[in-house]
């Protein structure tokens, strides 16, 4: 059954059980991912999928249901369960089926070029990055992960408001892992790139950035403990960004579970520190014109030099708030109800790069990975203590690799602590929203080693 | 569901350029997630996953696709295009698929659909009603439920066919304790492989009040000190640790391709002989048990190592071609999104002598991690890193002031060897593992232990 088809029926069977506004979202993707295994196809995956989730207001309350196979069937499904689901909501605040903003921007999210690159040629490609990174060094003894994956998605939000709206995307990525041995001492280093112009991808350099730092890692050890300077790396700064990103949502302030909460127009960090939301961003993974409620998004100051500006709003929580939509009420898929996420959040990148950063420093411990940040990091109080690799810097050089040390600190009490913002912007992995960051320079952190 | 002429054909199609193994795999999954935050009911939200895992060997190469298309030409062109990355020569196949008869390890009472979701919610106004009625100083409790009944059909070119069904039940009781600025949280998630009797059979009371207790314990908790200390370590999710340290590093993903520090070392002595660490998938009801792997290959139990000795890996499909042995029935994969892999299920330290009163007694000066968080580890080298969720300084022999911000860190194999003892209280706690074939529910245990030395990361410095 098509899926115009679908929504036509659907929308019907709803109004018979009483619904009074209702919206169909779909979502249908495509997937290649391979992975290459010393010079060989190790693993070749294609994927159609989708979805649609189902939400409807009866009096008063939202009901939603989702559900992969879309037939005849699953038009009764979705609607009773619909409404047994909101039967069982106590919340009072008003449900709103959204009819439009009334500008949304065009983006240009999918490319053709991309979409015509055959698997063969990716398979090719890949190929040469692992080939690579053999070739740099004979103490690569493995390259533990090649991957490429390459996805197509197209979204629809359709409602009995008059809203119908239709985004198509593509994305490319590679991400490598390699393992590096001298004697007993084994040290892994990964890296991630990703794009929407297949062209861009260079082999040589991809390998040539992840195994040199593999090496540079290799004879770590760990340092006395003791409170040091920290030059956070970009991708360590954006991981721990990541994180605690959850405290700029309205939902979180308005749930008591943010630090951030009667802090608008407060400073919360140093006034070094700009932090933006945007969606438009050329290759941000999360980029996108309208939000899951069908709101056009737009760019957003966050933070302005130090001081908080707004939060991250959907339709429900900018009602509570008296305020509009900032156009973030994200699904995480259509199995998701409405919540808050960012698009493209990062600090805004200053002037000084990476080097001039070591440069200037006496003594100072350089933090290039934070592990267990699901575990080792509370995003309510800000607290954290992580296991984390680096790089010890003596007399405005790095001395030597350390490994086995944990750093703590308190997140908040950091963003007013920081010296230095780099001009080295970079994103972590895709979790909830993409989230970047540039090398961060912080007064002091707690280094627990030897 | 599939029928098998269906079923055959695709195999047939899978087959027809030349891969030597090609494997089937329907799901048809309903899942209820029911959120309550604040003593509200805030979310309810239900649906339906529905698709087709098609799989291809040909020697160590394989093709992985999936759909959730429905219809047989679609599917038959799914299994087509998967069909055509293989690059062999089609040989003459007889495909004759026998349906196996399952005998039921894991009896279930009352089916999570045939459960109106108001005694579902009425239980999750109890667990909230207890912890936050707890202590004054709990600011906030968020009840989460969720259930999943899940039918899978598995089909192979060996002829194998089976079907199965797996019900799931979860409880996710999560506190804020607040004084001031500080907040301090505190979780229990028990799961069963059982329908809604799992809720009627367990003590609520129990599980809030715990919840309620870790926060509020930690709010009135110092700093943790950083440095080398023994670390005891209590039974149940405690059991995280090894199941990062060690079992990841068993499974044939990493063991295969030599990206193990347990790799080429059957035999070996890896840790002090009052160690057995056991992988069992049969254990009744168990959040990680399953009558069949998502191969369709029985689960069993699996010892891994005994008395210290490395007896054997976790091995699926694959992992056997390459390591030329035979597979465990440890594959798993979260749905037919993912191709399955070597899993673990239930994964426990099997009991020792010790009580945890000795254990404790026995400790001059230590940390005690009554409840540990979440943790990950790197299976190429082999480091860990882990959150304490609730953790004491342990003093001339006895457990004393409570403390926080404590993460442990080190090396799966270095601490497995420094296992100096072993207790008598084996229980299992409940989670859901992230590795190559997606989210899974495995169950981690283990008696209390002790560790003679970890370092300890926390804000106190020494």
């Amino acid at each position: 059954m098509d899926i115009l088809t679908f929504k036509e029926n659907l929308f019907v069977k709803g109004a018979e059980l009483g619904f009074s506004d209702m919206e169909l979202y779909f979502q249908k993707n495509g997937k290649f991912s391979t992975k290459i295994f010393k010079g060989d196809v190790d693993s070749y995956n294609i994927a159609i999928d989708g979805g649609v989730s189902f939400r409807g207001i009866f009096e008063g309350k939202m009901g939603y249901a989702y559900t992969e196979k879309i037939d005849e069937e699953s038009i009764s499904f979705l609607v009773k369960e619909a409404k047994e689901n909101l039967a069982m909501i106590d919340s009072e605040d008003p449900e709103v089926i959204f009819a439009g903003s009334e500008h949304y921007d065009e983006l240009d999210l999918y490319s053709e070029e991309l979409a015509s690159v055959s698997n063969e040629d990716k398979i090719e490609l890949l190929k040469k990055v692992e080939a690579e990174c053999f070739a740099l060094s004979e103490k690569i003894s493995s390259v533990n992960y090649c991957l490429l994956e390459s996805h197509d998605s197209e979204k629809m939000i359709a409602n009995t408001k008059g809203l119908e709206k239709r985004e198509k995307g593509n994305v490319v990525y590679i991400f490598v892992s390699v393992v590096a041995k001298e004697g007993e001492d084994i040290k892994s280093a990964s890296k991630l790139v990703l794009t929407r112009d297949f062209s861009a991808f260079d082999p040589k350099a991809i390998a040539k950035e992840v195994v040199e730092e593999a090496l540079s890692t290799l004879g770590a050890t760990s340092i006395k403990s003791g409170d040091y300077p920290v030059i956070l790396k970009n991708k360590a700064a954006a991981s721990l960004l990541q994180v605690f990103s959850t405290a700029f949502s309205a939902d979180n302030v308005q749930k008591g579970k943010s630090r951030l909460a009667n802090k608008l127009e407060e400073a919360i960090g140093n006034s070094l520190i700009t932090i933006v939301d945007d969606p438009f961003k050329e290759d941000g993974f999360m980029s996108r014109s309208f939000d899951s409620e069908g709101v056009a998004t737009k760019r957003l100051n966050v933070v302005e030099h130090g001081v908080l500006k707004t939060y991250l709003h959907n339709l429900k929580t900018a009602a509570k708030d008296n305020v509009a939509s900032t156009g973030h009420g994200t699904k995480g898929s259509y199995k998701g109800t409405i919540t808050v996420a960012p698009s493209n959040l990062f600090i805004e990148p200053g002037e000084k790069s990476y080097d001039e950063m070591i440069a200037g420093e006496e003594e100072a411990v350089i933090i290039t990975d934070l592990q267990g940040l699901h575990s080792g990091a509370n995003a309510i109080s800000g607290d954290f203590s992580l296991a984390a690799n680096g790089y010890l810097v003596k007399g405005g050089k790095i001395e030597r690799p350390i490994n086995q040390i944990t750093v703590a600190g308190n997140f908040f009490t950091m963003l007013e602590e920081v010296e230095v913002v780099g001009g080295d912007l970079k994103f972590a992995l895709p979790a909830g929203g993409y989230v970047g960051s540039p090398s961060l320079k912080v007064k002091s952190l707690a280094v627990a080693g030897e | 569901m599939l029928n098998q002429a269906m079923i055959e054909d695709l195999i047939t199609a899978a087959l027809s350029t030349g891969g030597d193994f090609a494997e089937i795999f329907v799901e048809d999954k309903f899942n209820t997630n029911i959120a309550l935050v604040g003593g509200k009911i805030e979310n309810s939200i239900s649906g339906r996953d529905y698709g087709i895992g098609i799989r291809i060997f040909h020697g160590l190469n394989s093709v992985y696709a999936y759909t959730n298309e429905h219809e047989r030409e679609k599917l038959i062109d799914v299994a087509l295009q998967a069909a055509k990355a293989i690059k062999g020569t089609p040989g003459d196949f007889t495909l004759n698929l026998t349906r196996q008869t399952l005998t039921n390890q894991h009896p279930i009472i009352h089916k999570p659909r045939e459960v109106e979701k108001i005694k579902k919610v009425n239980t999750m106004r109890e667990v909230y009603d207890i912890a936050k009625n707890y202590n004054e100083l709990i600011s906030q409790v968020t009840v989460g439920y969720k259930d999943e009944q899940q039918r899978v059909q598995i089909a192979n070119s060996e002829g194998r066919f089976v079907e199965d069904e797996r019900i799931r039940t979860r409880l996710a009781i999560q506190t804020v304790a607040s004084r001031g600025n500080e907040m301090q949280t505190g979780s229990y998630l028990p799961g069963a492989h059982k329908g809604f009797e799992f809720i009627e059979q367990l003590d609520l009371k129990h599980y809030s009040e715990e919840a309620a207790r870790i926060a509020v314990t930690m709010l009135n908790a110092e700093e943790c000190p950083s440095g080398k200390f023994p670390v005891i370590i209590d039974n149940e999710f405690g059991g995280v640790i090894f199941h990062e340290a060690c079992g990841h590093g068993l499974e044939a993903t990493s063991v295969a391709k030599k990206n193990s520090v347990f790799a080429d070392r059957v035999g070996e002595q890896v840790a002090p002989s009052i160690v057995t660490y056991i992988d069992d998938g049969t254990l009744p009801n168990e959040w990680g048990s399953a009558n069949v792997d998502d191969e369709g290959e029985a689960t069993r139990k699996n010892v891994l190592i005994e008395n210290g000795i490395l007896k054997g890996y976790l091995v699926d499909k694959l992992g056997a071609r390459r390591m030329g042995t035979e597979s465990t029935g440890s594959s798993r994969r979260e749905s037919y999104k993912y191709a399955p892999t070597s899993r673990m299920s239930n994964t426990f330290i099997a009991p020792g002598k010790s009580t945890p009163e000795e254990i404790i007694a026995n400790t001059e000066f230590g940390i005690y991690a009554k409840y540990m968080g979440g943790g990950s580890v790197n299976p190429a080298t082999g480091d860990y890193n882990f959150a304490i969720n609730e953790g004491y300084i342990v003093r001339d022999g006895k457990i004393a002031e409570p403390v926080r911000g404590a993460t442990l860190i080190g090396n799966g194999p270095k601490t497995l060897q420094k296992v100096d003892m072993v207790g008598n209280n084996l229980a299992h706690g409940q989670g859901m593992c992230g590795s190559a074939s997606g989210s899974i529910p495995a169950n981690v245990g283990q008696p209390m232990i002790r560790v003679s030395e970890i370092t300890v990361g926390g804000r106190k410095g020494k």
